[in-house]
This record gives structure tokens, C-alpha cells and sequence, in this order.
């Protein structure tokens, strides 16, 4: 399965599938469902917004080990985070590669046959899935605590020992062009593969995870690159297991060393293209009728970075712009109803990626408008220093907003990956809640002149005219 | 009639039991948050003929406007630091409303719930907007943002068509042009009312707020609902299949499925649910459909099968609470596989084919369901399914929100609590049990298809299907170079497997979701009140 950030839920019955694109962006706004009040009722800044002690240890070679004990008594969430994705697609002809090795990882081994690791899964009556986005590929299972060491058996197995046959290898191309079929019916999702080809000319994110069709359609000639994908990517040194649940450190880290203490390390370093700056505003269109106008506003945004202020600034500046609770929002989609949603947001991605505008119009002859509207907001933003009471609103709903969501093992493990394959180190999560702390208006105005400028900013829209048709 | 009286007496006998109010707590003395559900027992099957969409509308319009007190803006702003949220859904027998909030905020969080649900605005303004945007939803978004989801709910369509089961939920095109404000402010009085409301909450709340809200809650509108009765699919007569044809579809997706007499409601459940689980667990590769497709012959994404209604599919990795529904049907869902055009543009060996995979993959299915029907489950594969199933079960309520969802839906059912009366019933469930169930509720003679398709595919495959045509496999010659000599063997047996359909439609996608009315018969409608 592919995806761009957190999987997220349905924004409201506009769309049926968002693009990836929009998941980001909503993610942002809405789906920061993830805290715990307990971690700052006192409006204590040193206490971390996860209430719960990461314990973390690296076995000799290179893998770490995160453990988070919870109260979910009898369950256990297990996660293997490999920090390599479609951004490590530096070869041309093997867009789509990452995520088509994910669906490799579930073809076998010597021990055991994919038959045999079906079954293995099915008997600990796990929920166990994985999927991957720009920066890594993510494996995962919840299921019972006390099936724990069975998944630490399949899965170092199958990590360590993965071995196919040609012939597999060659059916299983077959489901990934199954995957991009289901997904091309999303004007969405045929939108994102514009934007990401026109915002980059040379780093990788030029291209989505899912990857160009024809290089998919070509994918069963690719075995021996496979093997070599194997070798680079499948190493201790890219891996983080992580478990939060019914369980303790002693117990996860003996397993881990058990299962995953004699994984070879390997040597291998991605070299990735950096992108130039971009010059020029750039545009790019799909004609579509039938199908509610679009227009999404991509700028250059900055890495993520646990300890810049850039990106928490910017963080909270897309809540304060976008959200349902902004001017923006509150004119164009409450008022004016010319706009039936809009959302805005910048990319969590290990390299400098895109802050996103999207917005769903009620009539293809406003894009103009919208656009000069957004436009002017952005301006605005580069003098107007926000509210000081709407600057401490906003951080209090983020840090609520992840408080609400950290209900179960599952989310925590996902909240923990995320920031595990962004920095490596899953304490990033405490580090950005604590930045957001420290954002001032001032921090605002500065990003807002660094990131919103006209030579940086891909135009994209879908509506039933030929061509862009917008300034 | 006869069914509308009884239906009658039990909202009356309903009512009576409502006086004391139905409460559904889940007392989490930990948690930091508090989770109240509003559950009404009035889904889109009460929508009036005509006014297709009403109900959904009137609860959007409720989450989407604004109080007697505070305009829709005024609220966003003041529950926006505390993180609070809430959100309607409507199906086709009930509406829920959801509430979350740190628990540190409900006492100033509450006032908005109040108020939301006993002196809702309903502006004019609010009105247009909502209802502009459940237009849009049913005129284009669903026609052209996931084929899956477009041919799942064109299958219902034709499943139920003539009958209150049969429109979307969120209506009809013809029917939403004609709802006016004036009928959300009736449809709420009449509909949602204090007689037919259960309250489910969760979190560490004190047994003082419970009361109050109660209290509060009977403040709805006294009126006592006639809701009709669910309509009941009617078993087709022999295989008929319905192709939506569309611009640039790159792939066909298929749905399609066939009434049956059970829900959660049954003991009986229990067993069918194995049955199920072995032969298409929902995004399961251990599953018998996902291994002859996709595994061994990497046709498609994943197939899968249902025996209730599972919301949103595509998105939804594990069932969601909150669709409980008495009217029920077996389904099989078939991701897109390729069509001829496609093939042909990927493959120069390919170009004299007519079709593509989508006859075969059917065919493939009646095989497998036929075999499971004839020689039943092996007491290895009944065990090991079973045993899945009683440990990923629980995985449905791991938080408190769906942990309240599944305790609401229960209660619907007549159960106390689905999820560990189950367990119950698969531990001491025989493998017999299931076979006698798997041959009492599953068969292959008679169902709908729903396919949406290429315009390019629509006519060659409607007409292979009609003829019966056998439907090689065409694979690439990389492809086949690979695949054993057993499946290519299996592969004889499966393109000429008997599949007799009984009659091929093909439809525009213009055409779907349009009214209810155009596609009514005078035996739809008298079936509905069966």
C-alpha cells in the first residue's frame, strides 16, 4: 500500500479518496487527533506531550530498539520501520521500486514459504499490513502480547532471509499495477503525480511513491535490481523496531536481540540529487469535467527538522491561515460559498518538499478569485503579526488535538514511526511539541517570507477548461 | 400494511421502553477523554419518496450549523483550543452523532451539544452550503473519485432497487434538488425525537452529568416516529449483471452480492462469519479469493467478501461501528482488473484480445464459492480460522470510541456485547456447524453483479457474458513464462467454468444514482411493504 504521511481519515463527504496531497494537508488541520491532557494541564512546558517514557536501545549492529509500555492489557502493537522509500529512487526506470519491494517482503523465505508465513500470521490473529511513502516503508502488526515472540520470529526471518523466485517476483508486479489501477480512477491522485513532476526536475520526489506506470508495467524485468534494492535498504542500520503495549523494555530488547542481534550491516548510502532552487512559478493542469474544480498552491517548504524553528512555525501558521476556524476558510467557504473546502499544510519529508494549499471550488470561473484570495492571505501574513491569543489558542488545540488521538497501541506505534523515519529518533516527537511551545509571532512573519514566494510556487487545477487559466 | 402495523407496535413498544431511556455507558475510569454517541433509529429508509437524502442532510445540517446561541463560526472558534470535535453519519437505519472532548473541557464543551441537538439554527445559509455540497457528492464525486466505491454503491442500487434500501444515503440527484429547509425542520421534529434516541457514553465522567443529559435529551421533540419497515432485498432470479460504462476507466470494478437472512442478531453468525473469513477476509492475504487472484495470478489489488455492510472498504483496514442494519446481503468485491485496452496498450502479444480479466475473475469465484459449498471447510483450515478470528475481533474496539460504537451497534442487534458474545460462539463452534451454514446461506445460482468499466470493455464483455463465452486468461509473456503448469492447468478448467448469466445491462454513468423513481416497479414498491 502506498502512502503520503500519516494514513488519515476521511476528511467530510466531499471527497471519497483524498490524494496524497491532500492527506498531508489535512492531516495538518484535522487530523492532528493525536495527546494527552495530563502531559500539560499545568501548562508545564518541560513535561513531554507523550506521557508515556520511549525507552530506546541499539543493538551493536545499528538497529534500534523503541519500547513504549501502555495500559492495553493483552495487546501489542509491532512496528519495523525502515528508513527508505520512494526518495531512494535514484536510478531511472525504477520509480515505484520501494513500495514494490514492500510487496516482495511478503513472498517468503527458505524457513518459511509464503504459505507457511500467511498461516504463521493468521494463527497470531494479528491486523498486520505495510506500506510505504517517500522516506520509508513501514511493516506492522497488532495483535496479542503473548503472540509477541512469534511476530519477532517471522518477521527477523523475513528481514534477514527474504528469498523469491523469479516467478514471484514477476507475479507480484501484476498486484502493484492491480494497486495503481484502483487508484487512477482519482482525478487526485493523477493530479499529484503533476505536481510532483513539476515542482522537482531533480530530486526524487519528482516522482510519487506509487511510481510512473510504465516503469511499473516493467517491473517483472527487474529482478536482479530487486535483489540489490534487498541488499542496500533491508539492513540494521535502516531498521527501527518499535512495540507499544502490554509489554516492557526487558522483554522487547532480549527479543530484539534474540531475533535481530546477528542481522548484517550493511554499507550503503543513498546519494540523492538536491533539488536547485526553483526560479519561476510553475503550472500544471488536468482537464476534467464532471468532477469539482480544483486548485492547489504548492510551494518550497523546508525539511523537517526537530530543532529549527521553520517547520513548527510553519505548523502552526497553516492552522492559524487555513483551518475552519481562519478568516479564510470562514469567507470563502462559509460566506461567500464559493469554495467547498480549503486546507493548507507543509509536507513532513526528510528533504525540503512542498507546503500545499488545496481548495475544491463550487464553480470553475472563480479559480482567479480563490487564488488571489489565498495569494493575499499569504501576503498578509508577511507583515501581519497574528493575535497573540490566536498564536496560544492554536497551541493548545495542536497539543489537545494529539492528546485526544494517543488512545490505543496502534496510534501510538504510528505516531512513533513518523517521527522515527523522518530524524531516527522517535523522541523528534517531543522535540516538535516542545518547539511549537516556543513559536512567537515573530517566527510567523519570518517564515511567511522565507517559504510564500511567487518563484517558488507550483500552480495545479483540475477543471473542464483546456488549460490552466489562471495568473 | 400488515407490516407497517407491526412496525407501528414496535416503535409504540419502543417508546415505552425509551421513557426509562436507552443508556449504553462505558464507565473508563483512565481515560482522559469523553466520548458521547447520540444514535437515532432513523436512517435514509425514512427519507420521503421523492425527498431522497433528507435525513442525511438534517444531520449534516445540525454538525454543520450552528445553535440558538452561537452561530457555526462562533462554535468552531470557541471549541478550537481545546481540540473538541464532532461530526454526523447518517446510513440506512440510523443516524449517529459523535462528540469528543478532553475531558477537562466538557463541562464548557457541553452547552454546544445541548444546543446543537435541542435548538439547532437551520439557516437558510447553512442549508445551502450543506446541501450544495451533498449534491456535489452524489452528482460527481462519486462517479469519478474511486470506481470501488462507485460500484459498491451501484450494486445496492440494484440490489434493493423499488425498495427503501435501495437509494444512496446521500440521496438522489432529482431527490436532493427538491428538499427545501422547511423539510430538514420537519424531518427533524418528526424523526429525531426523544422516543427513538439511545445515549452511549464513554470516559470518566460522573454519574451528575449523565443525569443531566438524560434529563436534557428528553427535551427532543415528543413525536413518535413511524419508521418504516427496512425493505428486504429480493433474490434475484439467476445471475444479472449491470456494467456502468465511463470515460478512461484503466481498470473494471467489480461488486456483486445476493440478500441473505442473517445479521449480528443470529447465533448463527458466528459460523458464517469463519465461512467468510476463510474464503475473502477483508484485506487478508490468507484469505482463498485474494490467493487464486491476486497471489498466484497478480490480476488485481485484492478480493475480498462480506456478510454485513463494511463502511468505507477502500480506507477502513478494520470494520467500523456505527452501520448496523437489519436488512443484509452477502458480497463479493473484486478489485479492478485490467480491461482489453489496457492490456493491449502494455502488452504488443496481446492485441487481438477482445476482453479482459473481469469474466474470468468471476468465473474464478463461482469455482471457488461452488467448491467451498460441495466440500465444506477442513476441520485444519476451520480451526485455524476460528482461532484468527476470536484474537482480531478484539482489535475492532481498541479504542473507546469504536469500544462505545460496537456497544451501541450491539444493542441494535438485540445483543449486549457483539464482540464477547461471539467469542463465545466461535469457542464452542464445530466445524460441522459452519459447513451446515455455509450451505444454508451461500449459493451461486442467483445474484447481482454490478461492473464499472470502459466504455471500450462495456459491450465486448456484456456480450461474452451473455454468450457464455469462455474467458482465456491473457497474460503478458513474461507473465506466463512464469506461472506453474498447475495453475496454467486450473486456468482450463476456470475460463470455461459455467456461469450462466440471465441478463446483461449496460448503463452510462450519467445514468446512476439519478432518482429512485425511474427504476421503480409497482412489485418494488409492494415488496417494500411486505
Amino acid at each position: 500500500m502506498v502512502i503520503r504521511e500519516i494514513e488519515l481519515l476521511f476528511y467530510f463527504r466531499l471527497l471519497i479518496q483524498t490524494n496524497q496531497h491532500m492527506k498531508k494537508i489535512i492531516t495538518f488541520i484535522t487530523a492532528a487527533f493525536l495527546l494527552l491532557s495530563n502531559a500539560f494541564a499545568g501548562n508545564n512546558t518541560d513535561e513531554k506531550i507523550l506521557p508515556y517514557p520511549i525507552h530506546q536501545k541499539k543493538l551493536a549492529n545499528g538497529a534500534n530498539v523503541v519500547t513504549v509500555p501502555y495500559d492495553s492489557p493483552g495487546l501489542a502493537a509491532f512496528y519495523i520501520v525502515i528508513r527508505a522509500g520512494s526518495r531512494d529512487e535514484i536510478e531511472p526506470g525504477h520509480t515505484g521500486f520501494a513500495h514494490f519491494f514492500e510487496h516482495m517482503m511478503f513472498r517468503g523465505t527458505e524457513k518459511y514459504s509464503k504459505e507457511k508465513y500467511s498461516e504463521v500470521l493468521k494463527s497470531t490473529g494479528a491486523s498486520a499490513n505495510a506500506n510505504t511513502s517517500e522516506d520509508r516503508t513501514l511493516y506492522h502488526m497488532t495483535g496479542s502480547a503473548d503472540k509477541l515472540e512469534t511476530m519477532f520470529e517471522v518477521e527477523s526471518d523475513r528481514f534477514q532471509n527474504l528469498k523469491y523466485s523469479q516467478q514471484d517476483f514477476k507475479t507480484e508486479a501484476g498486484a502493484v499495477k492491480g494497486e495503481y489501477t484502483k487508484n487512477s480512477a482519482s482525478p487526485y491522485n493523477q493530479l499529484d503525480e503533476k505536481i510532483s513532476e513539476t515542482a522537482f526536475k531533480t530530486h526524487t520526489y519528482a516522482h510519487t511513491t506509487m511510481g510512473y506506470f510504465k516503469d511499473i508495467v516493467d517491473m517483472p524485468n527487474q529482478y536482479d535490481y530487486s535483489i540489490e534494492f534487498f541488499k542496500r535498504f533491508y539492513r540494521p542500520e535502516y531498521a527501527t523496531i518499535i512495540v507499544v503495549g502490554d509489554v516492557t523494555p526487558e522483554r522487547v530488547e532480549a527479543l530484539s536481540e534474540k531475533y535481530f542481534g546477528k542481522w548484517q550491516h550493511g554499507n550503503y548510502v543513498s546519494s540523492i540529487p538536491q533539488e536547485p532552487a526553483q526560479t519561476e512559478t510553475r503550472y500544471t493542469h488536468i482537464q476534467k469535467s464532471g468532477f469539482p474544480p480544483y486548485l492547489s498552491l504548492n510551494y518550497k517548504g523546508p525539511a523537517f527538522d526537530d530543532k529549527a524553528m521553520d517547520m513548527p512555525a510553519l505548523d502552526v501558521l497553516s492552522s492559524i491561515l487555513f483551518s475552519e476556524k481562519s478568516e479564510l476558510y470562514k469567507k470563502l467557504v462559509l460566506d461567500e460559498q464559493k469554495v467547498r473546502f480549503i486546507q493548507g499544510g507543509a509536507y513532513d519529508t526528510r528533504d525540503p518538499n512542498l507546503f500545499s494549499i488545496g481548495s475544491s471550488l463550487v464553480k470553475a470561473e472563480d479559480m482567479q478569485y480563490v487564488k488571489d484570495e489565498i495569494t493575499k492571505t499569504l501576503e498578509a501574513a508577511k507583515t501581519k503579526k497574528p493575535d497573540a491569543q490566536v498564536l496560544a489558542d492554536t497551541k493548545s488545540h495542536l497539543k489537545y488535538s494529539f492528546a485526544m488521538n494517543i488512545d490505543n497501541p496502534t496510534s501510538i506505534a504510528e505516531s512513533l514511526s513518523h517521527y522515527t523515519w523522518l530524524t531516527g529518533d522517535p523522541e523528534s516527537l517531543n522535540r516538535l511539541y516542545a518547539l511549537y511551545d516556543k513559536v512567537t509571532v515573530d517566527d510567523l512573519v519570518r517564515v511567511a517570507n522565507k517559504y510564500f514566494v511567487g518563484t517558488a510556487l507550483t500552480v495545479a487545477t483540475i477543471s473542464p477548461a483546456t488549460e490552466v487559466g489562471v495568473k | 400494511m400488515k407490516s407497517k402495523i407491526i412496525s407501528a407496535l414496535i416503535i409504540l413498544f419502543a417508546t415505552l421502553t425509551a421513557n426509562a431511556q436507552d443508556v449504553i455507558e462505558l464507565k473508563m475510569p483512565k481515560s482522559n477523554k469523553i466520548v458521547i454517541k447520540l444514535m437515532f433509529r432513523n436512517g435514509s429508509i425514512c427519507d420521503p419518496k421523492g425527498k431522497e437524502g433528507l435525513t442525511e442532510l438534517t444531520t449534516s445540517l445540525i454538525t454543520e450549523g450552528g445553535t440558538k446561541e452561537l452561530t457555526h463560526s462562533q462554535i468552531t472558534d470557541k471549541i478550537y483550543p481545546w481540540s473538541a470535535s464532532y461530526s454526523a453519519s447518517a446510513d440506512k437505519e440510523v443516524s449517529i452523532f459523535t462528540f469528543e472532548v478532553p475531558k477537562v473541557f466538557l463541562s464548557q464543551f457541553y452547552p454546544i451539544i445541548k444546543g446543537l441537538m435541542l435548538t439547532p439554527s437551520f439557516t437558510q445559509d447553512d442549508f445551502d452550503r450543506v446541501k450544495s455540497n451533498q449534491q456535489n457528492y452524489v452528482d460527481q464525486v462519486i462517479r469519478a473519485s474511486s470506481d470501488e466505491e462507485y460500484s459498491k454503491k451501484a450494486l445496492e442500487d440494484f440490489l434493493f432497487r423499488g425498495t427503501n434500501y435501495q437509494h444512496l444515503v446521500s440521496g438522489t440527484s432529482q431527490g436532493l434538488k427538491t428538499i427545501t429547509l422547511e423539510d430538514v425542520k420537519s424531518h427533524y421534529k418528526n424523526f429525531f425525537s426523544r422516543s427513538n434516541i439511545t445515549i452511549g457514553i464513554a470516559g470518566d465522567y460522573t454519574p451528575d452529568f449523565l443525569a443531566k443529559m438524560k434529563s436534557d435529551m428528553n427535551a427532543l421533540s415528543p413525536v413518535v416516529p413511524v419508521i418504516p419497515a427496512p425493505a428486504k432485498a429480493k433474490m434475484p432470479d439467476g445471475i444479472n449483471v449491470e456494467i456502468v460504462s465511463k470515460d478512461n476507466a484503466l481498470g473494471s470494478a467489480i461488486f456483486a452480492g445476493f440478500p441473505i437472512d442473517i445479521t449480528r442478531a443470529k447465533d448463527d453468525f458466528a459460523a458464517l462469519m469463519v465461512a467468510n473469513s476463510w474464503m475473502g477476509e477483508h484485506r487478508k492475504s490468507y484469505s482463498r479469493l485474494y490467493q487464486k487472484i491476486r497471489e498466484a495470478r497478480s490480476m488485481n489489488y485484492g478480493d475480498y467478501t462480506y456478510i454485513e455492510w463494511y463502511e468505507n472498504g477502500g480506507g477502513n483496514m478494520l470494520p467500523a461501528p456505527g452501520v448496523p442494519r437489519s436488512s443484509n446481503y452477502f458480497s463479493i468485491w473484486i478489485r479492478p482488473v485490467q480491461t482489453a485496452k489496457g492490456l493491449k496498450g502494455q502488452y504488443p502479444e496481446l492485441s487481438d484480445i477482445s476482453i479482459g480479466h473481469a469474466h474470468y475473475a468471476f468465473r474464478m469465484v463461482l469455482r471457488e464459492m461452488d467448491n467451498l459449498i460441495q466440500k465444506g471447510m477442513t476441520p485444519e483450515s476451520f480451526e485455524l480460522t476460528r482461532d484468527f478470528l476470536r484474537s482480531y475481533m478484539k482489535l475492532y474496539i481498541q479504542s473507546p470510541e469504536r469500544q462505545l460504537g460496537f456497544l451501541m451497534d450491539s444493542h441494535f442487534y438485540g445483543r449486549k456485547d457483539y464482540i464477547m458474545e461471539m467469542d463465545k460462539l466461535l469457542a464452542k463452534l464445530t466445524v460441522a456447524d459452519v459447513n451446515t451454514a455455509i450451505k444454508k446461506y451461500w449459493q451461486t445460482k442467483n445474484m447481482d453483479i454490478l461492473i464499472i468499466t470502459d466504455k471500450t470493455e462495456a459491450e465486448p464483455l456484456a456480450k461474452s457474458l451473455r454468450e457464455n463465452a469462455p474467458s482465456p486468461m491473457s497474460y503478458s509473456n513474461t507473465l506466463k513464462s512464469a506461472l506453474s503448469n498447475d495453475i496454467l492447468e486450473e486456468d482450463k478448467v476456470v475460463e470455461k467454468y459455467p456461469m450462466p448469466v440471465k441478463s446483461v445491462k449496460v448503463v452510462s454513468s450519467d445514468e446512476t444514482f439519478r432518482s429512485t423513481e425511474a427504476t421503480k416497479d409497482s412489485k418494488g414498491v409492494l415488496k417494500m411493504e411486505k
